[in-house]
């Protein structure tokens, strides 16, 4: 059972600017998780170590460099699910945490509860001994930019809220050799989001879902059509039906446009190292590595191979 | 198609003592619920008016009553989600207001948002006039007995509320609101306020609100998963058993849930022993406390 780790950095209209950027730091994230299961670890464990290098990555949406709410604050969210147990952990509206992905796994593996919002979710992290950093070490220039700019936008943009608004939230899944899937998902939400907006990610179902009896996924794109569709748990019950990852994904991805008039993203990966990454966005990038090969892509329909050395 | 709303007060077990004064107060719900049918309401207004209600008793943990969370505080979540849009508003370690459900749907109605939690959704709160209330007003003297209780490991359970309704157009809805787990960490949002666990809402399929073991809920996503099996043509009563059935076969947890189908089919299952539940249809009200229980009234019989 050859083990799969597919990445996303986000399902939006990535600028040039930032396009080369993001394939890079997906690669390198994909790298990072795939190396911890070439080295016999968990899908948990290379999920995590993946997202966290996203998280760690200031071009991406999440941890550093993470989007700031309406008060220029940054306020994370982030989940991770163990397929084998249906164990889940996530945070909401976290913050100064660097890596909320971790926080998310301590909340699975050191309390009995799955979510923690808030100050409590700080209160746990101070109590379980991650280190706080100061805002302004999450916060990039160009975020900070980005925000002083969409603060004039706030009064009246909202339609085309879904295509125009950056979702670069990240995320990964995996499968290992001992066939256990694994999710993980992370951001800073919307920019200018309204204080404590929670979106897709950290909602089990929704942002991410993972069993090890159909797959696991990891979403990306508008939050709230994320939310009124539960995306990653719809993308698994096609599967359960019989359609493969690829047209599973496909499938709900289209319903979530049909019906709710949303666009994102997904990756998704099976129990038997099937995976794929599927966007109704502009653009995602994306990375996955099998075997010997490493896997990105950032257009529709484009898929570059290289060498995972 | 008959409309119809169905609430449930938790999955739990209710003391002795407490038991008429539960059913009294669901059967309260369903029939204020209903009254909102009839007088040209929607599914989504009833739902809320039923779990209005609900909140605003002291004996049942939601609103006033609500449990109190490690610090012997009061943090509260909740859901509403509309079918015919799959719009849905959530609140999540909400503090200091007397109704939820009613934030919840002013976030869902107000904000291009769908859930808000803690300090922000206080902060909202207070943007839309809605008044804060003290701390105190929301706590009981049967609250506060609980956590003394609980502190030390009595680990008991008191329930969440919950609503579901068919309005005459054949819009589904679904509420949900709780004080959460007895003596919860603080910050502890369990399946109540999450799309898909605590409640979902299709108008293609149906609407659920559930309760029981929150995390338990959350890791079946159990309101998705009943109408999952409603879309591939189970009834409201089958999809529901067998929601509760995976959920005791694959985590060996107990819950409860009410559904309801567009056309008006409705059911209010349960594993653990004892959920207090009431319904009201046409000139109807059913109700019930302990498993396998369905008592029947005519609402003429009442005026």
């Amino acid at each position: 059972m050859s083990a799969v780790l597919v990445v996303h950095g986000g399902a939006w209209a990535i600028p040039d600017e930032l396009a080369e950027a993001s394939v890079d730091g997906v690669k390198t994230a994909a790298r990072k998780g795939f190396v911890v299961l070439r080295n016999g670890g968990s899908a948990l464990d290379a999920v995590e170590a993946a997202v966290k290098s996203l998280e760690d990555n200031t071009v991406f949406n999440a941890g550093h460099g993470a989007t700031l709410n309406i008060d220029g604050e940054v306020e994370l969210d982030a989940i991770i699910m163990d397929g084998r147990t249906l164990n889940c952990g996530a945070v909401s509206s976290v913050k100064n945490i660097a890596n909320p992905v971790s926080l998310a796994r301590a909340v699975m593996e050191k309390t009995s509860h799955i979510m923690l919002t808030g100050k409590g979710a700080n209160l746990f992290a101070e109590s379980v001994g991650f280190s706080t950093v100061p805002t302004d070490t999450l916060v990039s220039e160009f975020e900070r930019k980005e925000w002083e700019r969409h603060k004039t936008y706030v009064t009246g943009v909202l339609e085309d809220f879904n295509t125009q608004w950056a979702h670069d939230t990240v995320g990964a899944v995996a499968v290992d050799s001992s066939g256990n899937v694994a999710c993980a998902t992370s951001t800073g939400g919307i920019r200018n989001k309204m204080v404590g907006r929670v979106g897709d990610s950290p909602v089990i179902g929704c942002g991410a879902y993972a069993d090890n009896f159909s797959g696991a996924v990891s979403c990306t794109g508008h939050g709230e059509s994320i939310l009124k569709v539960t995306l990653a748990k719809l993308i698994l019950s096609h599967v359960e039906q019989g359609e493969s990852v690829a047209d599973a994904s496909q499938l709900a991805l289209q319903y979530m446009g049909e019906r709710v008039q949303g666009a994102g993203g997904a990756i998704t990966v099976s129990p038997s190292g099937k995976w794929a990454a599927t966007f109704t966005t502009q653009r995602m990038a994306w990375a996955a590595a099998e075997n010997d090969v490493l896997w990105s892509g950032l257009d529709p329909n484009e898929r570059k191979k290289e060498n995972l050395n | 198609m008959m409309p119809v709303v169905v609430v449930h007060g938790g999955a739990v077990q209710v003391p002795e003592e407490r038991a008429e004064i539960t059913i009294s107060g669901v059967c309260s719900a369903a029939r204020s619920g209903y009254l909102v049918l009839e007088e040209g309401g929607s599914s989504l207004d009833a739902v809320v008016e039923a779990v209005v209600q609900m909140e605003n008793s002291p004996y049942f943990s939601a609103g006033c009553g609500s449990v109190l969370n490690v610090k012997g505080e009061v943090e509260m979540d909740a859901i509403v989600m509309d079918g015919k849009t799959l719009g849905s508003g959530s609140v999540s370690a909400v503090r200091d207001i007397a109704n939820p459900v009613q934030l919840a749907r002013l976030v869902m109605e107000k904000t291009s948002h769908a859930f808000l939690t803690a300090e922000g959704a206080s902060k909202f709160a207070r943007s839309v006039g809605v008044p804060e209330v003290s701390q105190e007003s929301l706590i009981t003297e049967y609250s506060r007995m609980f956590w003394k209780k609980n502190l030390l490991m009595s680990r008991e359970k008191m329930g969440t509320v919950g609503a579901v309704a068919v309005d005459k157009d054949g819009n589904v809805a679904c509420a949900t609101s709780t004080g959460g787990m007895p003596n919860k960490m603080e910050g502890r949002v369990g399946d109540t306020p999450c799309v898909g666990s605590g409640g979902y809402a299709d108008n293609q399929s149906g609407a659920v609100s559930a309760t029981g073991h929150g995390e338990a809920n959350m890791r079946v996503t159990l309101s998705r998963l009943i109408l999952f099996h409603m879309e591939q043509g189970q009834s409201a009563e089958a999809a529901s058993d067998l929601g509760l059935a995976y959920l005791k076969s694959r985590l060996g947890a107990l819950g409860g849930v009410v559904t309801v189908d567009p056309q008006g089919n409705w059911t209010s299952r349960f594993s653990t022993q004892q959920m207090p539940w009431a319904a009201a249809q046409n000139d109807t009200l059913h109700y019930g406390l302990n498993s396998g229980e369905h008592f029947r009234r005519s609402f003429s019989e009442q005026h």
